[in-house]
Parts: structure tokens; sequence; C-alpha cells
């Protein structure tokens, strides 16, 4: 009753409670077309509906977010509704939740309006709002949740209500197998989350986020079995985001809806890197943990960025592209970057999103590009000369956010992956023919340099995380070399792409370097006897129905 | 264990593999790029065979069919859209000793399926347990469809495949090192015997041939039967060959895609020798030969059902064309204030019933949408080409743009080549390996407005000039580029085509003030198949720089000289204009207004009048298949409002109807069809045999716009009749690949050809109804006559059953039908037009 009381008291509760619960009605409404005969357009309509109320109300939560500024300060406001034993319906929100909700509204409006017009027509539209809006829901509900078995179960309902998405169409053998991998690889995620969640409430004797950070923050000795829920809160991170070898799954659930993939890639597969920074104190207290994180992360990121450049179709690319993104917000996380990772998060999460939505406009891009005058060969030169001019620009970007490389070993780091980036722009200002080019190109890298210091200043001042980190020199100077070693890759493969060195390793990355053969077969081992006789072998003719064009 | 020794091959049998390549190459029709993505009839290769002999092969190499399946034209039968007469009709027409009761027996059931000639490949995956492993059939689609892409592709990698070898050869290059045969499917001699294979790609065709256990007279069936289990990227290769023939090279990347997919056949045989079951290839050959005994290319059953479909429509368009009261002399307007010349499109005939009912004084005409001029084009600033002219010609001329003052022209281009070098690097800092992750971190929030704006559709209204990127210069006009290496393209050929162009318009005397060309361009946003809405006569393009160049060259003094020397006298009253039909919006937008004379500013106006209000009368008649609501109380504003955020909206996967729904060809003068309601459905071609003593006009109808809706219609027929072979499958799965090359359904798979589903169907019903076009051409028998005998690719479309060819009698209502080399009567006599007769004619729509 208390509770209850708590509850109406506080406006804040009701705004944060209220996107999974309108994303529910939403999903309802897809369930009344089979059941009720209600009209597909009245469902759209309902989950146009829920989705706008629901960014609303994130919006307005965030507002009033504001307004109790001084306890985000000292810490997330917390509500509780009541609990079953260890599983309690408690919620939180501070700055890092109230932006991700937006980030998870905002996409979940986007998408929904994009799928209306997109999925018109097609027979599945029932099965499609029900499961899109209950995804939404669950993911929401992550977000905001305060208990941890709370959270693994929000996330548990997240997988599961995306299987039926990535399964839209049973009869395509491809999106099943695909599905089926995804399947077996969040279950192990789910596995050793749970592991982790229990050690972790057994150390610290509460399943509370706020109360499990409070006092591992105040442990003066860490317990050996909270090191290891740490590396295991590490582990199900990369499953869930897809870090190699698990990441085929990834890779190949191109098979269902681009609104779809857009979910996924945006809003889905980056909730590991949202339950690092929101776990970030426990992370912090075991080095093992952190060091397993950069080394996978920086590998992943290093090797899916160069697999990502041989693709040939834009959907695969991009999904290669995120799982080099997801890849390097984990390194961020595990080298304390947390300011970053979030950033990361976010602007990844908007970047891909609109890539996958608009990737129909590649043919338009494609037309640009052919009327492009050809590049011009990249000489070893012009790359090192615009190499040590980015680092440069980068070293000017961070002076005037005040942020020095002299004191600070993150900043050098971060100069080092800045400078390396804008090198490429650096150098075509050098073998560009116009001065106006070459003004306008030195412009937009010092711009680049100057907005990227700008937003992770930004973000600092949004994720104040102030921790007592263990000395990380060594990881910092692994993830730098092998950002190097990626910059001295990618320039010898431009300026030489008919020479030894790229003739020998094309081949492998072009091959993804065989990571995922194995696995997809042994998930053919795994296959569930009652769902292979639901799948029709494709290489049949006889489907009618798909086969001419009557049942879409 | 065999592996491919040198076995010395006899002399006849080397020919016999070449002809057998030859046959099997040329069964594959090419497929255009998604940036210029026309029609194509993807059985062009099998046109000199009858229609019902390339059914029936077509199923025995792919399993799929060429006609609906039964239920459709049951369905058609309980609706009354098909008649017991027409089933009749149809039966005799084919000569099937069936009677109609029989034949309406047969549509409670499928038919049986035929044999299929046996694909090796196919015949492992018949051993395998392939619920706990992945099918051989795909895996080899997709690892030759992979190679093809990365082989292909210019536009997505930026790392590319570092060989400058061929196809074939990178082919084997991978092959020999590549490991997911064995850890992907646990195959483990594919390196091995890769190792062994031949280097050129035909002695691989000639050793393999002759080692595997197919019987030397089926060596075409199987070899086209190979290249249909990889169908897209034969197609891809069929186009690179057509290109090149255009220009009068050769091209043999099908053959080494043939070698690639025989080298896998070859793959599998060893497998299927090392497995100890009983071979299964005899078995399948053998019945393969007995059904060709019994007569494999009898026209079937359900030929005759299709058949029937179609003499449904052709009587009630028959029907309509001799209901209207024909007055032989009046082919000719007294004095019409407009002309508008449209394309022959099927959307043009909406739009030019419109605009006609405005006013009496409105004639318009139509002609193929590139106005007959055979050019390519590169926009000032930019040195790659692209042609705007049929598929099946090549361009003689060149155009590009200018403002008329070399200076001025200059800047333009140092601008636009300035800001297409600043976009290809800021392309590449956003897909680089190295740059990615930075560009994320400090651009990546910036899209919240991109997603915010597209989904408020506020992504810019109305029509959308062509190549807007390269940004708009409002004196940028179109011009013919002088001094190619040819030399100058000599002016007196320069009149002589223009003056062909008008012969062929039939548009040579009476000339209105104001003579309209009007071309025509789609508008839709994140479409990858926007180039299949566009003017297909114009290779996949706006018709835009066709329309202005022409008008242009026709306002030219020197050009009307030229003219007048050949007897066509335009008057100085008559001024050309250039306009683009938006068929997305039913939009005119007319161009040079400023170089217009003073003195038609009047008719400039009430022709503005006219075009805005035909489009509003256009948009009411298509709102409804739009699911748009087009009540009368809607203001004209907001009923184009809805039209106009169709197409800047970038989740609508039906921006407009294309096509949609094609069924005939009309080759007549407009008198003949002007108040009659074709429903969209028919292609419009202004003719006058009167003027055409000589029947060169014809001839080059026949053999060129003739053949394009050919093209088109089957392309529609195909996607419709068998999406999965000919058609690209559900457009929510489209995976661009190599930016213009196609799409993938999916993740994968072979490259997908053809019209998505989305483009033919509206989730309910069937948009479009696959029927064969009838053509309708109002000239002598003779005439026609003597076209089809003096060219063999008329001859092949309509003895072959490709088409429907009927002759109207000039200036009668007379209707005969070309039957095997003979005219037989459809509708003599005059109708009345009286008893209520609907004028509307092709509803039997599904």
């Amino acid at each position: 009753m208390t509770n209850l009381l708590q509850l109406w008291q506080s406006q804040t509760a009701m705004l944060l409670c209220a996107p999974p619960v309108l994303y529910l009605l939403g999903c309802v409404a897809g369930q009344l077309v089979p059941a009720h005969g209600l009209s597909i357009h009245k469902a759209w309509s309902m989950a146009r509906v829920a989705s706008s109320g629901a960014l609303l109300f994130s919006l307005a939560s965030g507002i009033d977010a504001i307004f109790h500024a001084p306890s985000l300060v000292r810490g997330p406001l917390l509500f509780s509704l009541g609990a079953f034993g260890q599983c309690r319906l408690s919620f939180r929100l501070d700055t890092i939740e109230a932006l991700m909700l937006l980030l998870v509204t905002f996409l979940g409006w986007v998408i929904v309006n994009y799928s209306r017009a997109y999925m018109a027509g097609d027979p599945k539209q029932p099965r499609y709002i029900h499961k899109l809006m209950l995804t939404l829901a669950a993911v929401s509900l992550l977000v905001v949740t305060n208990n941890l078995l709370l959270f693994l179960a929000a996330w548990v309902l997240t997988s599961l209500s995306l299987h039926g998405l990535l399964t839209l169409y049973p009869d395509r053998r491809l999106a099943v197998i695909a599905a089926h991998k995804k399947f077996l690889a969040s279950r192990l995620g789910d596995l050793t989350l749970l592991c982790g969640f229990v050690l972790l409430g057994s150390q610290t004797g509460s399943l509370e986020m706020d109360e499990v950070l409070h006092r591992s923050a105040g442990l003066h000795t860490i317990s050996f079995p909270l090191h290891v829920a740490a590396v295991l809160l590490a582990i199900s991170a990369m499953i869930k985001c897809a870090q190699l070898p698990l990441h085929g799954w990834l890779i190949q659930v191109m098979e269902a809806p681009t609104p779809v993939s857009a979910l996924l890639h945006a809003g889905v597969v980056n909730l590991g890197g949202f339950m690092l920074i929101r776990l970030a104190p426990v992370i912090n207290t075991t080095p093992a943990a952190q060091r397993l994180l950069v080394v996978a992360g920086c590998l992943t990121a290093v090797i899916s960025s160069l697999v990502m450049t041989t693709r040939i179709s834009i959907k695969v690319h991009l999904a290669w592209s995120t799982c080099a993104q997801m890849g390097f917000m984990l390194m961020e996380c595990g080298l304390g970057l947390y300011a970053l990772a979030l950033l990361h998060l976010l602007a990844h999460s908007l970047y891909k999103a609109h890539a996958f939505l608009g990737s129909g406009g590649m043919v338009h891009q494609a037309k640009l590009k052919s009327m492009m005058p050809p590049r011009p060969a990249l000489s070893l030169p012009a790359a090192i000369v615009g190499g040590c001019g980015g680092l440069l620009a980068a070293a000017f970007g961070a002076h005037l956010w005040w942020l020095h490389p002299s004191t600070d070993a993150d900043t050098l780091f971060c100069i080092t992956i800045v400078g390396l980036a804008v090198a490429g722009i650096l150098a075509a200002v050098l073998t560009a023919r116009s001065i106006a080019v070459s003004m306008i190109l030195s412009a937009a890298a010092l711009g680049v340099c100057v907005l990227y210091f700008g937003c992770e200043r930004l973000f600092q001042q949004v994720q104040p995380l102030a921790f007592v980190t263990h000395p990380r020199h060594a990881v910092l100077v692994f993830a730098a070399v092998c950002f190097v070693l990626l910059y001295m890759v990618q320039i010898i493969i431009r300026a030489y792409p008919l020479g030894r060195f790229a003739t020998a390793l094309y081949p492998w990355f072009y091959a993804g370097l065989y990571l995922d053969e194995l696995f997809t077969r042994g998930t053919f081992r795994l296959w569930p006897a009652n769902q292979i006789s639901q799948v029709k072998h494709r290489r049949d003719a006889a489907q009618p129905f798909e086969a001419r064009g009557v049942s879409l | 264990m065999k592996s491919l020794a040198h076995i010395p091959l006899s002399q006849p049998q080397t020919i016999a593999i070449r002809e057998a390549i030859e046959t099997a190459c040329k069964r594959i029709a090419p497929t255009w790029p998604l940036d210029q993505f026309i029609a194509v009839n993807p059985y062009w290769g099998f046109i000199d065979d009858s229609i019902h002999a390339t059914a029936a092969r077509i199923e025995s190499y792919t399993g799929s069919r060429m006609v609906m399946p039964r239920s459709f034209y049951r369905e058609q039968w309980r609706s009354g859209a098909l008649g017991r007469e027409h089933l009749q009709a149809a039966l005799d027409r084919l000569e099937l000793i069936t009677s109609a009761e029989e034949l309406l027996d047969s549509l409670e059931h499928e038919p049986h399926a035929a044999p299929r000639v046996p694909l090796m490949t196919s015949m492992v995956d018949a051993q395998r347990d392939l619920l706990h492993g992945m099918s051989i059939s795909d895996f080899v689609t997709h690892n030759v469809s992979q190679h093809c892409a990365s082989y292909f592709d210019q536009c997505q990698s930026s790392w590319e495949t570092p060989h400058k070898m061929s196809l074939y050869q990178s082919w084997l290059h991978h092959a020999r090192t590549d490991m997911s045969p064995w850890l992907l499917m646990g195959i483990h001699h594919v390196r091995h015997h890769a190792r062994t294979l031949p280097s050129e790609p035909l002695a691989l065709i000639e050793e393999a041939l002759t080692m595997l256990p197919v019987p030397q007279e089926e060596w075409s069936h199987y070899l086209t039967a190979l290249l249909m289990s990889i169908n897209g990227w034969a197609s891809w290769c069929a186009y690179e060959r057509w290109q090149a023939r255009l220009s009068h090279r050769d091209d043999d990347h099908i053959i080494q895609l043939l070698a690639i997919r025989l080298a896998w056949e070859h793959f599998a045989f060893v497998r299927l020798l090392d497995s100890n079951e009983p071979p299964a290839w005899e078995n399948a050959w053998r019945s393969i030969h007995a059904w060709r005994e019994q007569g494999e290319h009898q026209p079937s059953v359900d030929w005759a059902l299709q058949e029937a479909l179609e003499f449904a429509y052709q009587g009630s368009l028959c029907h309509a064309l001799t209901c209207v009261p024909t007055n032989p002399g009046s082919t000719v307007h007294a004095a019409p204030a407009v002309q508008a010349i449209f394309c022959i499109d099927v959307r043009s005939e909406v739009f030019r019933r419109a605009l006609e009912d405005c006013s009496d004084e409105i004639q318009t005409l139509a002609f193929a949408g590139f106005f007959g001029l055979p050019i390519s084009y590169s926009p000032l600033g930019v040195s790659a080409e692209r042609p705007q002219l049929p598929g099946l010609l090549a361009p003689k001329l060149h155009a590009t743009d200018s403002t008329g003052s070399e200076t001025t022209d200059q800047e333009t281009l140092q601008r636009r080549q300035r800001n297409l070098r600043l976009k290809s690097v800021l392309k590449d800092f956003r897909s680089s390996a190295t740059s990615t992750f930075t560009f994320v971190e400090s651009c990546g929030l910036f899209f919240a407005t991109s997603l915010l704006g597209n989904t408020l559709h506020k992504a810019g209204l109305g029509t959308k000039a062509k190549d807007s990127d390269l940004g708009q210069y409002a004196s940028l006009r179109p011009c013919l580029k002088k001094g190619r290496e040819e030399g100058h393209f000599p002016s007196e050929s320069l009149c002589d085509l223009v003056a062909r162009i008008l012969t062929n318009m039939s548009l040579t005397t009476n000339f209105a003030r104001l003579v309209l060309l009007v071309g025509h361009g789609s508008q839709s946003m994140n479409n990858p198949h926007a180039a299949a809405l566009d003017c297909g006569a114009c290779g996949g393009q706006s018709g835009e720089v066709n329309a202005r160049l022409l008008a242009g060259l026709l306002n030219d003094t020197t050009i009307r000289v030229g003219l007048l020397n050949r007897g066509i006298a335009i008057p100085d009253s008559t001024h050309f204009l250039a306009a683009l039909h938006n068929t997305t919006t039913d939009e005119v937008t007319i161009f040079d207004e400023d170089r217009m004379p003073q003195s038609h500013t009047s008719d400039l106006k009430r022709l503005r009048n006219w075009l805005q209000k035909a489009g509003h009368r256009a948009r009411k008649e298509r709102a409804e298949s739009l699911g748009i609501n087009a009540q009368d109380a809607l203001a004209p504003k907001d009923l184009l409002r809805q039209f106009q955020l169709r197409g800047c909206d970038w989740s609508q996967v039906r921006p407009e109807w294309g096509l949609v729904n094609n069924a005939a060809f009309l080759i007549a003068p407009r008198n003949r069809s002007r108040g009659i309601n074709l429903q969209g459905r028919v292609f419009l071609h202004e003719y006058q045999s009167a003027l055409d003593r000589d029947g060169t006009v014809l001839e080059a109808i026949m053999t060129a716009p003739m053949l394009v809706t050919n093209w088109i219609n089957m392309q529609y027929y195909a996607s419709t009749v068998d999406n999965r072979l000919y058609g690209s499958g559900n457009k929510v799965l489209h995976n661009v690949v190599g930016g213009r090359l196609g799409v993938f359904e999916g993740n994968g798979g072979d490259l997908r050809i053809g019209l998505p589903l989305q483009s033919l169907h509206d989730g309910n019903t069937l948009r479009h109804t696959p029927l064969r076009l009838s053509v309708f051409i109002e000239a002598p028998k003779s005439a026609i006559s003597e076209v089809i005998h003096k060219h063999q690719i008329v001859k092949h479309l309509v003895n072959n059953c490709w088409l429907h060819l009927f002759q109207i009698e000039p200036g009668k209502n007379t209707i005969s039908r070309y039957e095997r080399g003979r005219w037989e009567t459809a509708v003599s006599g005059p109708v009345k037009a009286d008893d209520g007769f609907e004028l509307t004619i092709g509803s039997a729509h599904v």
C-alpha cells in the first residue's frame, strides 16, 4: 500500500512506467486483428498512438528528471511497485536511463511509422505488430528497471519476441537457420548473465541495481566470486553484442524485413553495452573483465571493419559495420571510457537505424558515385603526412575543450584514434588539385576533431562516473597499437591494391576468417526436430503461393 | 575417384559442345543494372521456339511454370470473367481435342510436374540429410553468387578483389584455397580437385561434359538448366554480352559462369561416385527421354485457360474499338490549339484522356518517349555517360548540358567536380575501416534529425529535378555535344533525323501554335527499383533530356529550313515546348519557357490551366487503386498532396503502380480510341497509314516500339507467373548488391531480376492480370504481312504466340486476327453503339 502511495506521489514513476505499458497495449492490437477481426489499419493506428505516446512520456520523464536534477547528481530516482520474492518491480531513472529510454522510444516511433507503409499488404502484419510492440515493451522495461532479475527477464523477452520477428517468414529456410543461430547464442548469453547476477546477488546481498552498485563500490577487498561475476557479465555482453566468433547470427539476419534489421542493429544489439555502462562499478573491480573486453572488443573492431570493406551487398556491409562498432563500444567500456561508450551507443544507434531504413537509397548513392571522378591513388608519404596532420588536428580539437594529452592517457588514446580517422581526409588534401577543395577538406577534418571532443566533453557531463580505476596503460597501449596497425594495413591495401600483402590478406577477410563456418555447422546438430518438419526446402519448386506472388 | 584427365576429343564432339554452349548462352535474356532498370522479356532467348514448347522446357530446367496456377483460372471462371465461349474459342485456336467440359474439370486440380533435367548438385542433396546440414545446391548458389558479386561490384566494397583475372580464373584461384566447403559442408575434396581443373573455361566445359553422364543430345538442355540454376547472374553476364555486342564487340562472361557452375557439377559428381549409392541420373534421363517422346511441346490444357483469358479481354477491346463512329476523312483535326505528344506508356493513356476531356482544341499523340533521339547523356561536369534510349539500340549521339556561355559552363563544371570530389572524400571517411568509428562518434547524433525529417515526410514535396545532387543551375539546358571523335555531327544528317522523327510521329502537317513534347519520369524515395517506374524508352531515366533536346532542335531556325527542304513546313507561329509528366503525382512541369516568344503567353496560360485540370482528373481516377480516399469534397490541392507524399515517403513500397495490368498495344490514329476509357492498360502509338505509302513508318513501329512493348508486357507477365525465377520477390527483404547490380532477397542467394511482388500485388489481389500483349494495327493487311515476312524477330514473336496480332481495316470497323500466316475476321461490319453499352473495357479485372 505504501508502495502504491509512493507511486502516486511521484509523477516521474508514472511517466517512466508508461512506455512499456503503452507498447503492451499496441501489442494487444496486433493480436486483436486475427482474433476479433480488427482492421489492420486500426491496429496500425493503435500501434502508432502507442509509440507516439511512449515517446512523449519518455520526453516528459526526461524533462521531469531535469527538474529533479539535484537528486540526480546524488543518485538515481528509485521507485518500487511491489515484489515477488527477490524479483521486485522496481524502477530507476537517472540521466543514462533517461537518454536510453528516449533513444528506444524515438526509434520505436520511427520504426512503427516506417513499418506501416512498408509492410502494407503483407499477410503477416498482425504477427508483425504483435512481436514488434512486444519487443519494444521488453526493451523499454529493461532500460528502466532497477532489479537485476527483472532486467534479465526483460532481456530474455526481448530476445524471444525478436525471434518471432526474425522468423516472420518461416518458409525461408535461411531465415530460420539464422534465427536459430541467434537463439542458441542468446540462450548462452542468458545463462552466463544469470550466473553472473546470482553471484553478484550472493556477494552483495541484494538484486537491486543501486544497492549492488553502492555495496560493490564500498568493498575494500573484492572476493573471488565477485571477480567471477564481473567476468561473466563481460562475457554476456560480448555474446549479446555479437563479438567474434559468435557474430554469425548478426550477419545473417538480413532475412527479416528492413525495419526489423534496423530495430535489431540500433535498439537491441547494443543492450550489452548499456548493461556494462549501467554496472560499470562492478566491471571496474575486476581487471580481468576489463582486459577481456578490451582484447575481444578491439580485435572484433579491427577484424570486422576490414571484413566490412570486402562486402558486396549493403545490408551485409552494415551488419559487419555493427559488429565492428559494438566491438569498439565494448573496448571503450573495458578501457573505462564510459562517457565515450555511452556516446557511441547513442550515436551508433541513430546512424545505423537511418542507414538500414534508407538502405534502398543505395542505388541513388551508386549513381552519384559513378559520376564522381576516380579516386586518386594513395601514396605512402601522403598517408604518413596525413596521419601526422591528423594527430595534430586531433590534439588541437582536444585542447579546445580543455582536454590535455600531456596529463591524461585517455585523451592521448582518443587523439590517436581520431587522428588516424581524419588522416584520410588530410591525405586527400595533399592530392587535391584545387585550393578550395584543400581548404574545405582541412576545415572538415578540423571540424570533425572539434565535434568529436565536444561530444566527448558533453557526455562526460552526462555520465559523471568518477571511478578509482586500475592503471590501464597496458590495455590503452594495446588498443592504440591495434588501431595504428589497422591504419597501416588499410593504407598498404589502398596504396598497393594488387601487391603481395593485399593479395595474401584478401581471401581471409573475404571469408570472414572462416570464423562462422563451424558454428553454423554446429547449429544444425542442435536443430530442434519439430521445427525442421515445418521448414520446407527452398529448392523444391512446389511453392505455388510464394512463387506465384499471390500470397503477399 | 576420377579427375579431369585430358581425354582426347573428336572433332565432331568439339563442334557439338561449342554448339551446345552457344545455344545455352543464347537462351538467357539480359538484365539491366538497377539505375537503368528497363523492362526485358526474360524469355527473349526462346522466342525462336513456340511459347508452349518454351514453357515445357523451362519447367524441365527449373521446375517453374509459365502460366498461373489452375486456382487462378478457377477464380476467373467463378467470377464470370471467363466464359464458356472463351474456353471453346481457345480450344479451337490451339486445336486441342479436349472438350470445354474436360477443361472445366481440369480447373479443380493442379497439373503433374514435368520431369527435371537432373543436376548433380540436386542429386547429392537427395542423398544428404538436409535437416542437419546445409543443402549443397544452396551452398553452390551462394558461393557462385558471392563470387560474381565481388567480381562485378564497383560501388559497394572498398577493398576490391585484388586479382585482375577473368571471372573463371579468379574463381578457380579462390576455390583452390577456399576452406568453406570443408568447414561448412564437410566436403573435403573441393580444394584438391580445383587444382586439377583446367584454367581455360572452354577446356573445362569440354572435359566436364565428356566425363559427366549426360547424353550428347541433351547437352544443350543440361547447360541451359545449369545456367538457369544461377539465372540472376547468368542474366547479368548476358547483359555484359548484350552491351558488348551493341558496340560490335563480344563478351564471354556467361561462358565463364557456365564453366564455374559446371565445375561444381564435377565436384558433386565425384562425391556421388564416392558414395556407394546407385546412380540416380540414369532414371532421371530416362524419364526425360520418355517425356520428350510424348511430344513435350504440345500446348497443354493450361495454355487453353490462359488463351481463354486473353480472348475475354480481346473480345471487349475489339467491341469497344469498333463501336466508335468512324468518319474516315477526319484523321486530321480541324485546328487544334495545342498538340501534346506523349510517350506510348500505358500511364500516358489515363492522362491523355483526362487532358482531351478538358477541351476539343487539344490533340494528343503518342510516340516512344525517347522521341527518336538515339543519345547517351552525361550531365555537365560528369564524365560517366548514361544511355537515354531503348536497350535494343546503341547510342549514336551524345548529349550534355550547357548554359550557352562557355565561361559559365566552365565555372559550373568546376563547381560540380569540386563538390563531387568532396563528397567522395567524405564518403570514404564514413565507410573506411579506421575512420568509421570516429565518424559515428562525431556525426552519429545528427542522424536523429534525418530520422525525424524522414518520418515526418519533410524530405521535400514536389517534383525533384533530375540529378539534383549535382546542384541545380536553372540556366542549364541539354544540348548535343559537338566534335566527338567521328567529328561534327553533320547538320544535314541531324535534319534527316528530325524529319524522320516527325514522319514517324505522323506529324508533318497542320501544326498547332503550341506543340508540347511530354517526357515522363516517376518520383520515389529509397526505392531500389525506382528506375523501373521511369521511362523505359529512355533507358530507365526520366524523359526530360530527350524532350528538351528535341524541342530545342525543332525550334532551331536552321533545322526548320532543313525540314522545309525535306517537305515539312513548320509555320513560324508554331513553338515547341518540352515538358515532363510526373507519373507518380500526375503533375506536368514545362521547361524552357523563357525561350518562348511573347506571342504565345496566353496560349501557355490556357495550356497550364488544362494541364492542372487534367492532372486532377487523372489523380482522381488513380486514387482508388492506391488506397487514397478521393471523395468529391477533397480539395484538388489536398488530393495532390496525398500523391506528393507518396513520392517522398521513404517507407513507401508502392509509390505508383507503374505499367501494371498492361495488355494491349494500339497502333492507330488517336481518333480510333479517343473517348474510350482504356483503363491505362493499353500502349498507344500514333499511326496514319494514309500518310505512310511505302510502309517504312509501320516497319519502324513494328520493329522497335512493338518489341519494347513486348519486353514490358513479358516482364510483367513473367514476374507475375514465376516470381521465383523472373521476379525479385519480397521488397521488404531487398538487399542492394554492388550498389547497382541488382538485389538479393535477404542475406544472399542468387541475384534477383524482374519486378518485386509489391509492384504486382496489393496484398489482397493481384494487380497485374498476366495477359500476352494484343497488338492492334490500323493498316492494310498487306503492309503488316510484309513487315512480318521481312523481319525474322517479328515473325518469331507473331508466329510463336509471344503476342497476338490484330488488324483494323483503316477507316472501317472490321478487325482481323493474324492466325498462322492467315487473317481471320474477328469482328466485322458496323456495330451500333447503343443498348447502353459501356464504353469501358478491360474491366474484366481480377
